[in-house]
């Protein structure tokens, strides 16, 4: 466990150092840094963008400790591993921090030596493919080679450290001179979908097959959390075309099919941390944001997911905001004379509504 | 052409003219002439009639309204004792006073209905009534009782005017048709057809938790959480479905499907799966 140094502003002046694992509710609204290394390796993709040109303007990469992703990791600390995976639901208004929670979620399983398997955005999957390939497994289904290649790659970033310790339980055949034998490295596997593009599709899906198995098992080195982002997208509509200009169901698509069977909590050892996202959905009207408006009543994905527990994110909270605040300014991001007044405050408070996303828009550069 | 028709109009007119101006001259003849039979001095302004003080100046306060208006009247000026004032102000001003206001005498007043009024016609109708059944005191115990209602109009009117827009318009309604509709559709919604079976999930109108997703994916679980007992079948089933925290979240499911997702509804869930999966 790396120690971070925390940026404390309400009680304590000087900065301490706090381990991830023993942050408690009296650091809530206080910042802690992740190192750079474990930037690079475990959030290749997964950061929101606005968040990535922060960390390259402050050079440091400082999250804010709230109060779903406290909830979340407590419930992981408690957690019988024996048991199935149990599913938990990030929701909350446009820019409210559901993805940050996710990613401090992620980073505490990291420390804690987990495997990550993180989608980052699971609507980047059903919108602007530009090669759609029948597959070769199934011939209903499409595969979509450079999203694959592009996520195994990220995955192989990661996991460094696993693919050379987990060995494979079944045999594939991707062609028909090309086979992966059983018990070769989980590395061997990724490699082959990197190279061979073709296949990586199915690839993605041995991978996720593998993990799912593998975790939880006794002999197993390594527990499994698995992270998506705008899990809605799994049961909702995509904008692919096939050629004949009909639009494709999310279901026929290789890599969905295979997140839609992690979902499923058949396997133990782990845990799914997902977060429900308006922004980057198709054909959801704007102002929701709840579980059941997102997944839908009736396209399967609520009881897909039931029973999980719903996690709400809010809007900052006072104490928050003013720690944002203060961060900002100790970080002379906010230059302009006025913003330093009592009144300039007020005036963000309103005209952000405390909404991060919002703040972090009004405090940018034009 | 058209120009000598239209000159033939115009004469045609002038003469029509001329004709009338010369029995005008006659009419004002006779009239000057009675004039000057009825007033010696031949001033006009002494010929009105003397304007009397206004019935409203004479009338206490502790008056029978009842007796000024007893009935539907028009709007009299001279008779209601309020300085009410009605329609569009004038520039720099006020809307005018009631005197020759024709916007208060157009409309309908109620001067006639006031509450002293309608005691008395209370009193008058009593002897004609019966005691309200003590029984039916809410409005659920008379839905109960008499879940049929029959509406019907009769009206008398009474006034000096003999138009009223209700008058020799009859709406016909045969009782006993209508009875005989509803005891048919009363008997026929009874009988269910073939096709009633085919209702699937999408035609229910309530969320039921038997035998939907959620119970099965609760009963899965639970199943393997206790990691033994794939034998065992139905009791293990009823088990399970018997437990308090099972309830609870069959409880919580059902409320957030037919009520709809707020935050209540929501907490209520997470607090029901956090006990059901034992967090």
């Amino acid at each position: 466990m790396a120690l971070q140094r925390i940026f404390g502003f309400s009680t304590q002046p000087l900065p301490f150092s706090v381990a991830q694992a023993s942050q408690t509710e009296n650091h809530i609204g206080q910042f802690y840094t992740v190192p750079a290394s474990h930037i690079h390796t475990l959030f290749p993709h997964g950061l929101p963008l606005r968040y990535q040109q922060q960390i390259k303007t402050f050079n440091e990469a400082c999250v804010m400790i709230r109060q779903p992703a406290l909830e979340v990791i407590s419930y992981l600390k408690q957690t019988d591993y024996n048991k199935p995976a149990l599913r938990y639901i990030f929701y909350g208004t446009n820019g409210s921090g559901k993805t940050m929670s996710l990613c401090h979620t992620i980073h505490f399983c990291y420390t804690q030596g987990w495997l990550v398997l993180h989608i980052p955005d699971a609507h980047r999957w059903v919108k602007n493919c530009k090669e759609l390939l029948q597959s070769s497994f199934n011939s209903a289904r499409f595969d979509q080679p450079l999203q694959a290649t592009e996520w195994l790659r990220n995955f192989r970033i990661t996991n460094e450290s696993f693919l050379t310790k987990i060995k494979t339980k079944h045999r594939y055949v991707w062609t028909k001179r090309e086979f992966t034998e059983e018990g070769s490295l989980l590395g061997e596997l990724v490699d082959q979908g990197i190279s061979r593009v073709k296949s990586s599709s199915d690839v993605v899906g041995a991978v996720m097959k593998e993990l799912r198995l593998q975790s939880g098992q006794s002999d197993a080195a390594f527990r499994l959390v698995v992270a998506v982002d705008g899990v809605n997208a799994l049961w909702g509509r995509s904008t692919i075309k096939k050629e004949d200009k009909t639009a494709v169901d999310p279901d026929e698509l290789t890599l969905i099919h295979n997140a839609r069977k992690l979902m499923k909590n058949d396997w133990n050892g782990g845990a799914i941390i997902t977060t429900l996202s308006q922004t980057g959905s198709l054909y959801s009207p704007k102002l929701s944001y709840r579980p059941q408006e997102l997944l839908g009543q009736v396209k399967r994905g609520f009881d897909c997911m039931d029973p999980f527990i719903p996690v709400s994110v809010p809007n900052y909270s006072e104490k928050e905001f003013e720690s944002c605040y203060l961060y900002y300014i100790d970080r002379h991001w906010l230059q302009h004379p006025q913003s330093h007044t009592e009144e300039g405050k007020k005036e963000l408070i309103f005209l952000s509504n405390r909404n991060p996303w919002m703040l972090d828009k009004i405090c940018a550069f034009l | 052409m058209a120009s000598y028709s239209t000159k033939a109009f115009l004469i045609l007119g002038r003469i029509n003219i001329s004709r009338s101006r010369l029995q005008n001259a006659t009419n004002r003849a006779t009239y000057v002439s009675v004039l000057s039979m009825n007033s010696p001095t031949g001033n006009r302004a002494s010929c009105r009639y003397q304007v009397g003080v206004p019935r409203t100046e004479k009338m206490p306060v502790d008056q029978d309204w009842t007796a000024v208006y007893p009935s539907a009247a028009p709007f009299r000026p001279n008779a209601v004792p309020l300085p009410v004032r009605m329609g569009y102000p004038i520039k720099g001003g006020v809307a005018p006073d009631k005197k020759a206001n024709l916007e208060l005498i157009k409309i309908p007043n109620f001067l006639h209905l006031t509450p002293a009024a309608i005691k008395k016609h209370c009193e008058a109708l009593k002897p004609f009534c019966t005691e309200w059944p003590l029984a039916l005191d809410t409005d659920a115990k008379c839905d109960e009782h008499f879940p049929i209602k029959v509406q019907t109009t009769h009206f008398v009117s009474a006034g000096p005017s003999l138009r009223n827009p209700s008058a020799r318009i009859v709406h016909l309604k045969n009782y006993d048709y209508a009875m005989y509709l509803l005891t048919v559709l009363y008997h026929e919604s009874w009988k269910i057809e073939g096709w009633e079976a085919e209702k699937t999930v999408a035609d229910m109108e309530e969320y039921s938790w038997e035998n939907s997703p959620s119970q099965r994916n609760l009963l899965d679980t639970l199943t393997r959480m206790k990691v033994v007992e794939e034998e065992g079948g139905e009791e293990v089933r009823q088990q399970l479905l018997g437990q308090a925290e099972v309830q609870e979240y069959k409880d919580s499911v059902t409320r957030l499907k037919n009520e709809g997702e707020n935050e209540d509804t929501l907490l209520q869930y997470k607090e029901a799966v956090k006990k059901v999966l034992k967090l």
